[in-house]
């Protein structure tokens, strides 16, 4: 019984970090939340590389099509922060075309059962809204019996 | 004293501390540097697209007074009429900050005094 106990919890720890949890660092600036979750959910930093984080917050005046540009204190603090925190397994390091977390081999593979016509449903419009469908992204949950798709 | 105040808000401007205001201490200060306000001309820039892909109503909707939805990230936006939300308004840097990037966005360039001092007045209207 007591090994059973040992033997699952060894199985626990040994489980590799993976995107169905991917929960915020606790140390999160609160620039963080304040000037990127406005827009869009605050994404955790393990879902890209250190070099997808750089090109994006050097290029906020030009976010994906709009202008998402900080005074430079701020830039800097949420960079140091993204690349102390970035993806460092070869899975999610992987450099995303176009600095797009949906652009990942991962994610486009997770996804490719959701057909095109979900991905334009008024209650998604991006699939860049996490939350539309998985319902504690906020929380960093992203698995599957966590997934609510909205019907229209 | 005077001395004093000034140093105290340089002070303050250094370390980037929100300084608090009010819309209608911002028109003011939009006025002071433009023309005749018109609250019909910041209707109708509010509404309308500027060469560009979207116009402000693309995500605050028209009238402004309810939450609405990032156009493109579905993401909810607060109401934008300080009638509906009243902590819109009262943060200078974030105001600036706002307008520096939608302006960009809807007309590609920074926006004159004179179209956020329209705008605004208008804004203070909608209830």
């Amino acid at each position: 019984m007591k090994t059973d106990f040992l033997l699952s919890l060894l199985f626990l720890l040994a489980m590799p970090a993976s995107a169905a949890r991917m929960a915020m660092p606790a140390d999160a600036p609160k620039s963080y939340e304040a000037e990127c979750a406005n827009c869009h959910m605050a994404y955790p930093p393990g879902l890209l590389g250190q070099k997808n984080w750089q090109n994006i917050m050097s290029g906020l005046d030009k976010h994906f099509g709009t202008d998402a540009s900080l005074e430079a204190k701020t830039q800097t603090e949420i960079t140091q922060w993204l690349v102390k925190n970035a993806a460092t397994r070869e899975k999610y390091a992987a450099f995303a075309p176009e600095n797009r977390i949906t652009k990942t081999a991962w994610f486009i593979r997770k996804h490719d059962e959701v057909r095109a016509e979900v991905w334009k449903r008024t209650g998604v419009k991006s699939p860049a809204n996490c939350a539309a469908c998985h319902t504690d992204a906020v929380k960093g949950i992203f698995n599957e019996d966590k997934i609510r798709i909205p019907a229209k | 004293m005077q001395k004093k105040i000034a140093l105290v808000l340089v002070l303050l401007s250094l370390i980037g501390a929100a300084v608090a205001t009010s819309p209608q201490d911002l028109l003011k200060g939009y006025e002071s540097r433009s023309g005749k306000t018109s609250q019909a001309r910041g209707e109708q820039f509010f509404n309308t697209k500027h060469g560009k892909e979207w116009s402000c109503a693309s995500c605050h909707e028209t009238p402004p007074n309810h939450d609405t939805k990032h156009i493109v990230t579905g993401k909810l936006i607060k109401p934008l009429s300080p009638n509906s939300n009243p902590d819109r308004f009262t943060d200078q840097a974030k105001v600036e900050k706002w307008f520096k990037r939608n302006c960009n966005d809807v007309l590609g360039r920074e926006c004159a005094a004179q179209e956020k001092a329209d705008v605004l007045s208008w804004l203070l209207t909608v209830k």
